[in-house]
Order: structure tokens, then C-alpha cells, then sequence
């Protein structure tokens, strides 16, 4: 019907096809609707009751217009006013309760939809929070959130149509062409034999539309990402007198998209059309036999059966092109259920043993003994780790990106657990105890500073969510930066994430701080943020740094020359293993290759 | 929504967005004369198949009114009853068949209409974007930008086919549908139809009502959105502050309070639709009550009468809810079209005069003398700064946050344009050069290094997509990148970026600085290139910038000592002021402001000379 479009218009950026887009689609399974239903179970009453009106509008749709060509070839034929009055009224009646039906068939139906969804995404999100770190790190966000969104959605565009209004489309369908049998054979057979036609054009257009579809939706993700990438490009795009070359590639990339557009279109306007003529053809086919068998000597026919017939076919035909549509929607329905139970059969790798010690308040000793780690098996990120750290040390960890330093923090925070050997935390081997105990009393700081949208107030008590106003301000000022947070456009009610007003670099990290502050660890990891504050900043930065750092055991990944200088004690680690350990003082001694690194981070610097 | 005070009145825009469409008037009729074409055909066929019923009635009793009108008159004189109705039933099928082709037709040619438009006003969009100056980025979030060459651009040519076809069109259907009953029977016609309005005032309604409650579960949908997403984000924070179970009874109040506000639409939605039914159905009883008692009374036909008024209605009901949808269009194409003029009538602030006088030959210099500059008029961020940097120099600005470095440096390729004094490139005042010609002989590394989703190649080869191979791995070796490029999966044919292969800061660094290298500029402008980097991928990027500037004038902005050493001189900027400059030892002997920075990085080094004393020494 048109050429299929050869060269996708590549230039300013290339988008893969298919390489982000999940299924869209998924064959119906037994076993995937049997486990959709069972979350109705909670609403047994409504789905129920939900039933029971979906039987009763089966019945009322082709009643309705029965009872109307009823009334034609009875009371209107035999010419009887009160006859027709009486047919008028029961009409009337009859609509009056179809329209209470509808009401309740579609309430309930939607609620029980929405209810379903609402637990669908509750279990999501409980079970993400059990999920261990490695998940998160293997599994894009968006991903996750389409999970709750789209799928969830398509799930429950299942639930609330696809079943209930095939039941209903589908005893209409049965119930019309039971009367219509009853009424006439012959006409009846007519019917029959137009009816593959409908399914036919169904069965040819609706893959092909929903084909045509999702190419109008991949091309236009082609213009949306060549287009977000334009804006967020612009500086470099005008710094590089590149404007003319962008806009013929996108203009390129729309006309390709419009094209697909018009592939869908032509499909539509094909389609529709053609049902419709359908509709006519039958129509005039029950005009020449229905004619002639009422026109025809010795054949008992009225012409109330044609009228009959007028009303009623539509019914018949009707649900077939509704249950056509409903096929998708239940094939769309399928995928999203699969991508979500798929989430949730997903066990967590690892979760504390039942028999977990939950720790009472600890030291805060720490040991590696022995200790290997891998990701992925067969790829060794850390091995053979050995260190004891006394309570109240701090800990500085040295080396080149890569060379296994988050790692060691990770298993530190119990984020992962170790492959071989044992970390021991105050004689506790952290593969037995229970992860919240730990947590309470660890405080982490990492890189990223990471905000919750809510005020500077809410992210600091996320330390410690019982702690008052005062107390949060009490942290504060022990690290002494309640000024710089005072200072704010709001001070402690400054809103902050996504939709709040964006922090500075360094106001960020102090927020952090004080976070962990409040929290009041027993131990402590940090992460240093390796971008440069301003040099006021900065000052500020580590003197709270200081005092955060009193008497707790602290790990830090270093990148300040004053927290390694601090420390009590220096871990150099380079390819996984720790090569050099002690002071700074010691090390630089030891002209190793910490002190390579030193020299590096100071080079060109001559103060002489 | 959100507006700005200037923001053009209702009748200003529908006033253009009416001129817009008189441009596709020509399309326009086609598909409007195509819809009145198939509207004529479906009443013919519908009215066949009522003159069919009447035929067959007639014959089988024959006690009946004759039909009427020419057709069915001459079929009952001149042809036998099976015949007639054989011709109807083709007639029928006929109309029906043309009637299905001149459907395709308009929507055919409306769609082709549609594409015209929406192809023509993106391009013009996207080509005024690309052009606009930065000032307009700056103040628009890119979300925002983005929707105005996507949805807002629909929403305008909304205003062609959803407005003006489909509205016309339903004023047509309307008046054809009307005439056609009217002149069956008059005051059945007026009966049925008495509840219509209803119908339509029931939708507006209706709408009114269900859409801020839409709005609403969207912006819940949203938050639930942010919970799921902050909570995964920040899942080192949950975990490490052992706070799953508060995370999954926010989520879960999150979600209920989208169940509820869904649950309160639900209720609406599954009473107006039952209501709006029952109007239909209303037409319909009046139509059975009525109607058949004037059949009865043999004022109406039965098949062109009664069954004919009873598959208008349903047409009817269907085609007057589209009125709401038709209201909706023009809001949404009223909005649009505020939001896609904006950009077409945004003036392009920085552009070339007609009159540009040539680049000088050789190296260039830059001079900046007594420049003034703000974003916006009443906030200045740079104050009369004067500042020479002979061709060939490297000059290094220093300063803190917000001290306005980046500003100054976008400056020179004319990003903006100053509010008072003068930039020189090569002796020329920037705003009397070809602007272009100014840009390419500029090489700028920015902060944020906004690499594209493309292959390794085409990135570095931006700036003049046309240069082969050859050169482009010159740049990249230049940039100290191609050992690097060598290694990836594809080479230089490697895409990185979004669908891509992830680049580490420096690495990306290093690829912007072979981008600029490839220019073969004349001045470099980098931005802060060892931003946010370990001393080891600063110590990568060094090298490359060390090759990548030399023979060049360069500007540097850096807060790092070790990138202060190549600098001839270096400036410090203190709120938009020049406050020092000099040579690295000079500012060492003379301020303490930049003594103190030194210090702070770490320039004590030499180091173990000063004991380590006591925490927190070493700022005083």
C-alpha cells in the first residue's frame, strides 16, 4: 500500500532501534491470567457483583433493540396506539435500567482496575526496597519506573476492560444471534456468512495498524532525542557554526517520521471504511432476500423480520470488531504483566539469614580477614584484603580509579557481602547479623550527595527520623556550618530535589554531613566529592569534615591531601589488593607508589 | 498555566492561527468538499435502505400510503416489486462502495494536510531554535523548549484540521442531517432533537468538571513517580540509613492518594456516561412513541421514515459529543500556538551586521576593554574588566563560584554581547565580524562537554562533518584520545552517549579538546577542563591540553594549580572585577587570597616540611 521507507536519516545522533524498547506485545498465557485474577481476590465482592452486571447488560443491549423492532412489526404494524404506548413505555423502562447497569458495570469495573494496580505497585516497590545493591546497579531506572507506570497501566487497562468487556461484547453476541435464529434461519445464515469477511478484515488490519503505529512512535523517538539533544547541545552547536547542518538532518529525520505517519493513516483509512461498507453490504443483502421471501407466495415472512434483522445485526457484528480491539489491549496487558511478575520473581541475590544477630550498640572494630569480592564470578575485584581497624580510627583508602577502593566501602556498608573470606565488625561476621541494626549506626556520605526532594529540615532527619527541630540545628552547629545552612533562601526549611531550589556543590555536601551527623554513627564512610568547591567552601567543607570524623571509626575515600594527612592510618589499593599501608608520613618515607600518586596530585606546584 | 504578562491576547493568536490556515486553504476544501461528499453518500445509502423496507412493505400490503418522491414512484410504476427492490439493494451497495472510497479520500487527504503542516512548522521551529541566542536557553528549562518543536507544534496544527475541518464538518453534518429530517417530517424531527442540547451541555460540563480532576491524578501519578525514582536513586541513602520501611509507607500513601483521586473520577466518569447514554436513548423513545404513532396514522413511512430517523440519531448522538472534543482543541491550540510564535517572533539577538569586516590573517589576540556585562539589566555580573592577551599567549582566570569566569569567556565568541565596552579579536570589535567566521576561528572546550549520541568520529569531526579520517585521528592524537579510541569496540565508529558506550570525565574531556583541536582554531577557550576529575585523569588531560594549545592564544578557567602553570599570566576575577594579575609567582608574593588557595590544594607538599599539627590547620 506504500513503499516501505528504506534509509533511516542518521546524523546528529543515532538511536538503535529496538535497543531500548521492550516488548511490546506478548501472546495470551493461561498462566500469566490466572495470576492477574488472583489479585482480584481481595475485591471477591466487587469482581463478583461485577460479573453479575456484566451478564445483565449482555442481555439488556440486544433486549433493547429487540424490544424496539418488536414494537414496529406489533404495535406499529397492527396499527395499536395503546399497543405502541405500552411498547413505548416498556422502551423506556428497559433503557431507563440498561443506563443503572452501565453505571455500575463501569464503576466497579474501573475501581477493581485501579485497586489491582494499586497492590500491583505496592509489591513492586516493597520488593525493590529488599532487593540488594547489585540490583540497583544493573538495572536502569527507567526501566524500573516503567515498571510502575506503563506496565502497571497496561495491566490494569486488563483488568478493567479486556475481560469484562469481552464477557460482555461476547454475550451480546450470543444473545443477538439466538434471537435473531430464533426469529429466522434463513436470514440468520446470511449473517453467517458476512461474519468471516469482518473477522478477516480485523485479522488483516490490526497487526499491520499496530506495526504501523509503533514505527510512527520509534521514528518519532528518533526526533525527540535528536531534538533533546539539540537543545541541551546548543551552546556547542552554535560554538561550532553547525546550525545549518542540524537543521537538514532534522528535517530529514520529521519527514521521515510524517512518512510513517501517512503509512498509518492510509492503514486507518482503509480500515474503517471498510467495515462500514460491510455494514451496507449486509444491509442491502437482507433487503433482496428478505424481500423476496416476505414478496415471494407461500413463504411465511413479515416485514418485521427485516426490521428485526436492521436492529439486531449490528449487535452481532459489532463485538467482533470490540473483541478485535480488546485482543490487543489483552496482548498488551500480557506483556506488561510479564515484565512485572518478572520483577518480582526476581529473588533478591542475597537477604539477611533468619537467624540474623541483631547487633546491640557497637565499638565499632572492624576487620578484613581474608576477604575476596568478584561482581561477575571468575572477574576478582578485591583479594585477599587483610586489615584490623581499632574503634575511633580513621581510615583513608588510596589509589587509582578502579583499583577496588568503592568496592571496599561497599562491603564496609554491607551493600554487598564478601565472596570469600570474613569482614568482622566488632567480632560479628557481617554475612550473620541483620542489615538494619548495622545501618542504624553507620552513617554514609557518598559522591553523589544525594538529596530527597522535601526541605533541608526533612533530608537531614533522615539520619534520624524521631530527632526534633532542635536537635537537627544541634548537628548542625556541632559541625559548624548551621550559619552557611541559615544562609539558604528558606535556611532549614529551603526546599531542596528535583523541584526545590539546586544546592551548590559544597552547600550539598554539608547537608550530607550533618545528615550522618545526626545519625550519630558508630562508624562512618565517606566518599569525598572529587569536583572542586570554591575555595571559601572548601575551608568549611573540611572543618566539618573534622569534626565529623571525631570519635567514630571512618573510612573515607580520599581525595583531600588533609584527610589523608589525617588519618591514622592509609590504605593504598592498587588492582584490588592493598599494597602499601600506614601513615602518610610513613609512606612518603617509604617512596612507593603512594607516593608516586602524591607527587602527581602536587606536581608542577613549586613553592620555593 | 503558566503566562507572562506580554503574552499575546486570544484574539491576536487565533488571528494568526487563522492566516495560518488560510495558506492550506486549497487542502482544506478538498478535505472539507470530500467530508460533505461522503456526509451526502451515507444519507443516500441510509436512505435507500429505508426506501427498500418501504418498497417491500408496500408490495406485501398493499393497504398502505404509495411512496412518494421521484425514485420510488417510477420503481412501483415501472418495474416489478423483486426488481425494484434488487436495484435498491445495488443502489445501496454502490453509494456505500463510493461512499467507503471518498471516506479514504478525505482521510487521506487530511492526513496528508496534516503532515504538510506539522513538517513545514517543526523545520521553521527547529531552525529558529538553533539560531536564537543562549540568553533564550537560559531562560527557558529544555523540557520546555523541546515540547514547543513536539507537542506545542501538534497543538497548532490542531487548529487546521481539529478546529477548522472537523468543526466545519460538523456544522455541515449538522445542517445536512437536519434539512434531511426536516423534510421527512418536520415536528418529529423537532421532538426527537429537543433533548440534544442536553447532550452537549452535558459534555461541556462534564469536561469542566473531569479535567483539573485529570490534572490532578496526573501531578499525584507524578509524585508517586518522584518517590520510586528519588528512592532507587538514593538507594545508598535508604539502605545505609536503614529506612526501607518509612520508604515503602511514603510509596504506599503515594500510590493510595493516586487510587483515590483515580476512585473519585471513576465515579463522575460512570455517572456522566450513563446519563448522556440515557439522553440518547431518550431521542429514541420520543422517536418510538412519536414516531410510531404517526406511522400509525400514516403521516410517516415506516423503512424512509421511522427506521431512516432512527440511524440519523445514532449518527447524531455520536457526532455532537464531538463538540466538546472540538472545545478542547481550540484551548490546547490556543496554548500551543502562544508557546511556538514565541520562538518564531523571539528576535535572533546576536547575529552578523551586513556590513562584517574581514578576520585578519595569523594568530590572533584578544583584548577586552572596559566591558561591562549582566544577564539580566539590573544585575550586572562583570564590571569595566580590561584584559589583553597577546596572539600566542596562554592566560589562566582564577577565581571563585559565581565570580563570572564562564561569563567572560563567552564573551569572545560572542555567545552574548556585552552590555557596554568592547571585545577585539585580532583588532576587530567581535560585533563587526562575521559571526561564523568569528565562531570557527574559536575553538572552546566547554564545562559541561555535551558529547552527542554519535559515533566517536562524527563527534570529533562536529565542527566540519566533512574532513576524513585522517584528520580527525590527527585531532584526536593531539588530544591525547586515539590510543583510547583505538581500544573501543568499534574505533572510531563506536557510538557513545545514551544508547551507547559510557565515557569517564576525563575521556570525554579529551574527546571535546580533539573537537576543538580539529578546528584548527586560531584561540582556544577552555572552560574548567579538570573539573571534578582524580589527580590521575587530570594528569591525562593536562597532557592533552598541553599539545592541544600550543600556537594558540588560550584562555583557560581553572581553579587548579597544576593548570596554572602553563599560563603566561594568570587573572584572578572577584565578583565580576579583575583584581590581580601577574604570573603565578607574582600572585604568590603578592596576594594572600591566592596564597591561601595554593595552600588549600595542597601546595604545602613540600609538605612534610610543615608538621602535620592539628586537624583543620591548614586554613587559618
Amino acid at each position: 500500500m506504500s513503499n516501505p521507507i528504506q534509509a533511516i536519516p542518521t546524523g546528529l545522533t543515532h538511536v538503535r532501534r529496538g535497543d531500548t524498547r521492550e516488548a511490546h506485545q506478548r501472546p495470551l498465557e493461561l498462566g500469566l491470567i490466572v495470576r492477574l485474577m488472583r489479585y482480584t481476590r481481595p475485591y471477591a465482592a466487587k469482581r463478583n457483583w461485577l460479573l453479575m452486571f456484566v451478564l445483565f447488560r449482555a442481555l439488556q443491549l440486544p433486549l433493547l433493540a429487540a424490544l424496539f423492532a418488536a414494537v414496529i412489526d406489533g404495535p406499529i404494524e397492527q396499527r395499536l396506539p395503546w399497543g405502541l404506548a405500552l411498547g413505548t413505555a416498556a422502551y423506556a423502562l428497559l433503557a431507563l435500567s440498561e443506563v443503572v447497569v452501565l453505571h455500575f458495570r463501569m464503576r466497579l469495573a474501573m475501581e477493581l482496575g485501579e485497586a489491582v494496580v494499586n497492590d500491583i505497585r505496592n509489591e513492586i516497590f516493597t520488593h525493590l526496597q529488599r532487593m540488594p545493591m547489585s540490583f540497583f546497579n544493573k538495572t536502569k531506572l527507567g526501566r524500573i519506573i516503567s515498571r510502575i507506570t506503563s506496565d502497571a497501566n497496561n495491566v490494569r487497562l486488563g483488568v478493567q476492560e479486556v475481560l469484562f468487556v469481552c464477557l460482555v461484547q461476547g454475550g451480546q453476541m450470543f444473545v443477538a444471534a439466538a434471537m435473531m435464529l430464533w426469529r429466522d434461519q434463513l436470514l440468520f445464515l446470511l449473517l453467517l456468512t458476512l461474519s468471516p469477511v469482518v473477522w478477516a478484515i480485523n485479522r488483516y488490519f490490526r497487526p499491520r495498524l499496530s506495526t504501523a503505529h509503533r514505527n510512527v512512535q520509534e521514528s518519532f523517538s528518533r526526533v525527540t532525542a535528536t531534538l533533546a539533544e539539540s537543545v541541551n547541545g546548543i551552546r556547542v552547536t552554535q560554538g561550532f557554526v553547525r546550525q545549518d547542518v542540524n537543521a537538514r538532518m532534522f528535517r530529514d529525520l520529521i519527514a521521515d517520521h510524517s512518512e510513517y505517519h501517512l503509512i498509518a493513516q492510509k492503514m486507518h483509512g482503509a480500515f474503517l471504511p471498510l467495515l462500514d461498507l460491510n455494514g451496507h453490504v449486509f444491509a442491502a443483502a437482507l433487503l433482496v432476500v428478505g424481500g423476496y421471501r416476505v414478496l415471494a407466495p407461500g413463504v411465511d415472512s413479515s416485514i418485521g423480520d427485516l426490521v428485526y434483522y436492521f436492529f439486531l445485526a449490528n449487535l452481532f457484528f459489532g463485538p467482533i470488531v470490540a473483541i478485535g480491539r480488546q485482543y490487543n489491549n489483552a496482548m498488551t496487558a500480557m506483556a506488561g504483566a510479564e515484565r512485572v511478575f518478572g520483577l518480582l520473581d526476581t529473588p533478591p541475590q542475597w537477604s539477611d539469614p533468619p537467624d540474623a544477630v541483631t547487633l546491640p550498640r557497637i565499638q565499632g572494630r572492624v576487620e578484613f580477614d581474608r576477604v575476596g569480592f568478584e561482581y561477575e564470578p571468575g572477574r576478582p575485584v578485591l583479594n585477599d584484603i587483610n586489615f584490623v581497624v581499632q574503634p575511633g580510627q580513621t581510615i583513608a583508602l588510596v589509589g587509582h580509579t578502579g583499583s577496588g577502593k568503592t568496592t571496599l566501602i561497599n562491603l564496609i556498608a554491607r551493600f554487598y557481602l564478601p565472596t570469600t573470606g570474613t569482614l568482622l565488625i566488632d567480632k560479628h561476621d557481617t554475612r550473620k547479623i541483620n542489615g538494619k541494626s548495622l545501618h542504624r549506626q553507620m552513617g554514609i556520605v557518598l559522591q553523589t550527595n544525594f538529596l530527597f526532594t522535601g526541605t533541608v529540615m526533612d533530608n537531614i532527619r533522615y539520619g534520624r527520623p524521631d530527632a526534633n527541630d532542635e536537635q537537627v540545628i544541634e548537628a548542625a552547629r556541632q559541625l559548624d556550618c548551621a550559619d552557611l545552612i541559615e544562609a539558604l533562601p528558606d535556611g532549614f526549611d529551603t526546599s531542596v530535589g528535583e523541584r526545590g531550589s539546586s544546592l551548590s556543590l559544597g552547600q550539598r555536601q554539608l547537608v550530607c554531613f550533618t545528615r550522618a551527623m545526626l545519625a550519630d554513627p558508630r562508624i562512618l564512610i565517606l566518599d569525598e566529592a572529587t569536583s572542586a568547591v570554591d575555595s571559601v567552601t572548601e575551608a568549611r567543607v573540611q572543618r566539618s569534615l573534622t569534626s565529623l570524623l571525631q570519635g567514630r571509626t571512618s573510612f573515607v575515600v580520599a581525595h583531600r591531601l588533609s584527610t589523608i594527612r589525617d588519618a591514622d592510618q592509609v590504605l593504598v589499593l592498587d588492582h584490588g589488593q592493598i599494597i602499601e599501608r600506614g601513615t602518610h608520613d610513613q609512606l612518603i618515607a617509604d617512596s612507593g607508589m603512594y607516593a608516586k600518586l602524591y607527587r602527581q596530585f602536587v606536581r608542577g606546584i613549586d613553592l620555593s | 498555566m503558566p503566562t507572562t504578562p506580554d503574552d499575546p491576547s486570544n484574539g491576536v493568536l487565533i488571528r494568526r492561527l487563522l492566516a495560518l490556515s488560510w495558506q492550506y486553504r486549497r487542502q482544506c476544501l478538498t478535505a472539507l468538499t470530500l467530508g460533505a461528499g461522503t456526509l451526502l453518500l451515507e444519507l443516500t445509502a441510509l436512505g435507500l435502505v429505508g426506501l427498500g423496507i418501504d418498497m417491500i412493505q408496500y408490495h406485501a400490503d398493499s393497504g398502505i400510503t404509495p411512496i412518494s418522491g421521484w425514485l420510488g414512484a417510477q420503481l412501483i410504476n415501472e418495474w416489478s416489486p423483486m426488481a425494484a427492490v434488487t436495484i435498491i439493494s445495488a443502489a445501496v451497495i454502490g453509494a456505500a462502495t463510493l461512499y467507503a472510497l471518498l471516506w479514504y479520500g478525505a482521510m487521506i487527504s487530511e492526513a496528508r494536510l496534516v503532515q504538510d503542516i506539522i513538517v513545514r512548522l517543526r523545520s521553521e521551529v527547529y531552525d529558529k531554535l538553533q539560531r536564537l541566542s543562549f540568553r533564550f536557553f537560559d531562560s527557558h528549562e529544555s523540557g520546555s523548549i523541546i515540547n514547543r518543536v513536539t507537542a506545542d507544534v501538534q497543538a497548532v496544527r490542531g487548529f487546521v484540521d481539529r478546529v477548522i475541518i472537523e468543526g466545519l464538518g460538523l456544522l455541515l453534518a449538522l445542517l445536512f442531517y437536519l434539512i434531511y429530517m426536516l423534510n421527512i417530517h418536520a415536528a418529529l424531527t423537532l421532538a426527537c432533537l429537543a433533548t440534544t442540547p442536553l447532550i452537549w451541555v452535558g459534555v461541556v460540563t462534564f469536561t469542566r468538571i473531569v479535567r483539573p480532576a485529570y490534572k490532578r491524578s496526573r501531578t499525584l501519578a507524578d509524585d508517586m513517580v518522584l518517590r520510586l525514582s528519588e528512592s532507587v536513586q538514593g538507594i545508598h541513602v535508604v539502605k545505609g540509613f536503614a529506612r526501607q520501611e518509612s520508604e515503602i509507607s511514603k510509596f504506599q500513601q503515594a500510590s493510595l492518594a493516586v487510587r483515590d483521586q483515580q476512585q473519585w473520577i471513576f465515579w463522575r466518569v460512570s455517572t456522566f456516561v450513563p446519563a448522556i447514554t440515557f439522553l440518547t436513548h431518550l431521542n429514541h423513545i420520543v422517536l418510538l412513541g412519536y414516531g410510531g404513532y404517526l406511522v400509525i396514522q400514516d403521516q410517516l413511512p415506516l423503512g424512509s421514515g421511522l427506521i431512516v430517523f432512527a440511524g440519523i440519531l445514532q449518527r447524531l448522538s455520536t457526532r455532537v459529543s464531538d463538540i466538546s472534543n472540538i472545545a478542547n482543541s481550540v484551548q490546547r491550540s490556543l496554548t500551543g500556538a502562544a508557546r511556538v510564535f514565541e520562538v518564531l517572533d523571539t528576535p535572533i539577538e546576536i547575529a552578523s551586521t551586513t556590513q562584517t569586516k574581514p578576520l585578519p590573517n595569523g594568530m590572533l589576540g584578544v583584548r577586552l576593554d572596559n566591558v561591562e556585562f549582566g544577564y539580566k539589566e539590573d544585575q550586572p555580573v562583570l564590571h569595566s574588566v580590561n584584559l589583553e592577551v597577546q596572539p600566542g599567549q596562554c592566560i589562566a582566570l582564577l577565581g571563585a563560584t559565581g565570580s563570572g569566569k564562564s561569563t567572560l569567556l563567552s564573551l569572545i565568541p560572542r555567545f552574548y554581547d556585552v552590555t557596554d565596552g568592547q571585545v577585539y579579536v585580532g583588532g576587530v570589535d567581535v560585533r563587526e565580524l562575521d559571526l561564523d567566521e568569528l565562531r570557527r576561528s574559536i575553538g572552546t572546550v566547554f564545562q559541561e562537554n555535551f558529547l552527542f549520541s554519535n559515533t566517536v568520529a562524527a563527534n570529533i569531526a562536529f565542527g566540519h562533518p566533512e574532513v576524513d579520517r585522517k584528520q580527525i585521528k590527527h585531532a584526536a592524537r593531539i588530544a591525547a584520545i586515539h590510543d583510547f579510541i583505538t581500544q573501543l569496540p568499534d574505533g572510531y565508529d563506536t557510538i557513545i552517549g545514551e544508547n551507547g558506550v559510557d565515557l569517564s570525565g576525563g575521556q570525554r574531556q579529551r574527546l571535546a579538546i580533539a573537537r576543538a583541536v580539529l578546528l584548527n582554531p586560531s584561540i582556544m577557550l577552555l572552560d574548567d577542563p579538570t573539573a571534578g576529575v582524580d589527580p590521575q585523569t587530570e594528569h591525562q588531560i593536562l597532557t592533552a591540553m598541553d599539545q592541544a594549545i600550543a600556537g594558540r592564544t588560550t584562555i583557560v578557567i581553572t581553579n587548579r594549580l597544576s593548570t596554572l602553570r602553563w599560563a603566561d599570566r594568570i587573572a584572578v576575577i572577584d565578583r565580576g572585577r579583575i583584581v590581580q594579575v601577574g604570573s603565578h609567582d607574582q600572585l604568590m608574593a603578592a596576594s594572600n587570597w591566592y596564597r591561601e588557595m595554593a595552600q588549600l590544594q595542597g601546595a604545602q607538599a613540600n609538605a612534610t616540611v610543615t608538621p602535620a599539627g592539628t586537624k583543620g590547620s591548614d586554613y587559618e
